[in-house]
């Protein structure tokens, strides 16, 4: 196992550099000078010069590079350019808020998911799996947008269950996160609810479960000891596989809902060109998709004693 | 002899294309969503040829009213029309055929945008999963045929990019195709006057970031074929690496392609109504995408038809394509036949 995870990390070592590569030339290159973007509209070319100098532009591609890593290691991506926040300050500030609304968004989905794949995969083939396979199709059809859009007119605006917009530290924030939760919630149930029967059916087809049927066992038995033990291995390579997503945060959730978290503010830095801030979070959710990845291995050898991790 | 050649003529022999669209008429909804497809084809083709954004007012200096543009196109300017639009929102209405669907916050006809904006979506959806289907195809095929280097580095390649959170990356390219150099070079080429920045910008970045689910798939799938006798024949015919890998193998694996297409198709769909939402898609032209977020402001004046329109049709668009993008798969995986 060991040798196996250090094996992994030095892998993922080439593509942090790859995706440090690309960020620093996209936005250092490729979106134009850096320099005239943080002067805003129409900048003067002296004032562009001085500040290129300032902001070490002039040195080679490669200077700036080994600079961006030495940023990456410390974790000091310097200030942002809209307020002058310390991007770490900015980052901790932010995280607070999104993972208030992720975090129990993703369980209470997770949850409903697992158990509505556990409950059609037991009926397959009944109306009710039929009824939730279609609806779990036209959810997954419907855009993000328009769950958004309609939650926040109908049941906020016009039924007034949920306050529409706003944020509050501590446990007033409950209310404000109910509406954005529940959207969340029925935005990942279509495709979780999707992809957990498909792994329930191919279990089911298996034949350790005729061999179990032909012993004897009731369905149910065979259901929530056999096959779900054995489902468990995908479904928590996949909710492993979702975790670091529950950090950057939901864009739009975010900005509809008026949460100060990590969505919102790298969607503003993005909107006001705030590159310090993007080149960070870029970063950021780079390595931790990385780390749960490994994670997400390192899981699937532990509960699946067939795999060896070498 | 002729006996033999009777009973061999009853026995039916079916290609497998053949085959899988027998497998596929056997599901009624595929065939019905394929239908549905289908209308919002000829939907697309009609905003096309009828150049419906020409009656829309948005490329020409935005606030022309419909009066005006009718009257410029030599319409007679009669009472049902001024009625049916005034320069304000009006609910669904049988006054003229233009408000059917109703008129949105700025007046202008729902029905017009909505089916303009099932042309930008095919535009979107199309253009984006091609470029996407193509990089993915090319480099899965190169990776898995010739392993290796070239393996390696495609393998490198995706991994980097899968690395990135997907939104995080269509957004920060997206913002990045807008401005800087990409843009100067795109102002520069003859496509401009075909699609706009904001459709460019679109495709653009669902082509470069969409590809790597079906390299991957088309790389290990290519690693098996090519180990296959019918393919190791043809090379000890002397065939070329290419006439091998295009003309043998990629058949092989084409239904993976095709199951991606319909995939990247409904993702660019989606992506383009985000993107647009977020400000940086499109802007030059009425989409779904601008529908969806005028609707914002406009649910809370009480104007839901643009959002109902729009929405709906989306969501039949994405559905359909959905749909039969899973019998596509049912009926072409060759592990479920029968």
């Amino acid at each position: 196992m060991v040798p196996f995870i250090i094996r992994r990390v030095l892998y993922s070592i080439p593509v942090l550099l790859g995706v440090a590569f690309i960020t620093l030339f996209l936005f250092n290159k490729a979106a134009g000078d850096p320099a005239a973007i943080r002067l805003g509209k129409n900048p003067k070319p002296e004032a562009v010069k001085q500040l290129r100098k300032e902001m070490g532009l002039d040195d080679s591609f490669a200077k700036q590079y080994v600079r961006f890593l030495g940023q990456t290691v410390s974790f000091d991506y310097g200030r942002s350019w809209t307020d002058n926040t310390p991007v770490r300050r900015i980052f901790t500030r932010g995280i607070g808020p999104t993972l208030s609304l992720s975090f129990p968004a993703f369980t209470l989905g997770a949850l409903l998911a697992i158990s509505l794949a556990l409950f059609v995969a037991f009926y397959r083939g009944s109306p009710a799996d039929k009824a939730l396979t279609a609806l779990a199709i036209g959810g997954i059809s419907i855009s993000s947008l328009i769950y958004i859009l309609v939650g926040q007119w109908l049941l906020a605006e016009n039924l007034k269950l949920f306050p529409i917009w706003g944020y509050e530290t501590g446990v007033g924030a409950v209310q404000f996160l109910m509406l954005p939760i529940l959207i969340w919630v029925v935005l990942s149930v279509g495709t979780d609810l999707r992809y957990f029967r498909t792994v329930a059916l191919e279990e089911i087809g298996r034949d350790y479960v005729r061999t179990a049927r032909s012993k004897g066992q009731t369905e149910k038995r065979i259901l929530f000891t056999h096959v779900l033990r054995n489902c468990s291995i995908p479904i928590i390579t996949r909710l492993t596989i979702i975790l670091p997503f529950l950090i950057t945060g939901s864009f739009l959730l975010e900005i509809f809902f008026g949460i100060p978290g990590l969505g919102s503010t790298l969607y503003n830095a993005i909107a006001n060109s705030d590159l310090p801030v993007v080149k960070a979070f870029t970063m950021i959710g780079t390595i931790l998709y990385v780390f749960f990845n490994i994670l997400a291995d390192v899981l699937y050898g532990t509960f699946d004693p067939r795999i060896r991790l070498s | 002899m002729s006996d033999i050649a009777v009973e061999l003529e009853s026995v039916e022999i079916r290609s497998p294309r053949q085959e899988a669209w027998r497998r596929f008429k056997k599901d009624r909804t595929a065939l019905f969503f394929l239908g549905v497809f289908a209308v919002f084809l000829a939907m697309a083709v009609l905003a096309e040829i009828f150049e419906l954004e020409q009656l829309d007012t948005v490329k020409h200096g935005g606030a022309v009213s419909y009066q005006k543009t009718l009257q410029q196109r030599g319409h007679e300017l009669s009472d049902p029309v001024l009625e049916a639009f005034p320069e304000s929102s009006t609910p669904p209405s049988s006054k003229h055929w233009l408000a059917w669907w109703g008129t949105t916050a700025a007046g202008k006809s729902v029905l017009l945008r909505v089916f303009y904006g099932t042309k930008v979506a095919f535009v979107v959806g199309a253009c984006g999963a091609l470029l996407s289907v193509l990089i993915g195809m090319t480099l899965g095929l190169m990776a898995g045929y010739f392993g290796g280097v070239i393996d390696e580095i495609v393998v490198y390649l995706y991994s980097t990019l899968a690395s990135v959170p997907y939104l995080l990356l269509m957004l920060a390219l997206a913002f990045i195709v807008r401005q800087g150099p990409i843009r100067a070079w795109y102002d520069n080429l003859w496509l401009k006057y075909y699609v706009s920045i904001g459709l460019f910008n679109i495709i653009v970045v669902i082509g470069l970031t969409s590809w790597v689910t079906l390299c991957r798939l088309v790389r290990a799938e290519v690693k098996k074929v090519r180990e296959l006798d019918y393919v190791q024949a043809a090379r000890s015919l002397g065939f070329g690496s290419f006439r091998i890998m295009f003309k043998h193998v990629l058949p092989n694996v084409f239904h993976l392609v095709i199951i991606n297409f319909s995939l990247t198709f409904v993702l660019a769909i989606k992506s383009e109504v985000i993107l647009t939402f977020l400000g940086v898609g499109v802007d030059q032209e009425p989409s779904w995408g601008q529908m969806i977020a005028d609707a914002k402001s406009e649910l809370m004046q009480g104007i839901w038809w643009p959002l109902a329109f729009s929405g709906g049709f989306l969501f039949l668009l994405t559905l359909s394509i959905n749909y039969v993008g899973d019998a596509l798969r049912d009926a072409l995986d060759p592990k479920l036949k029968h």
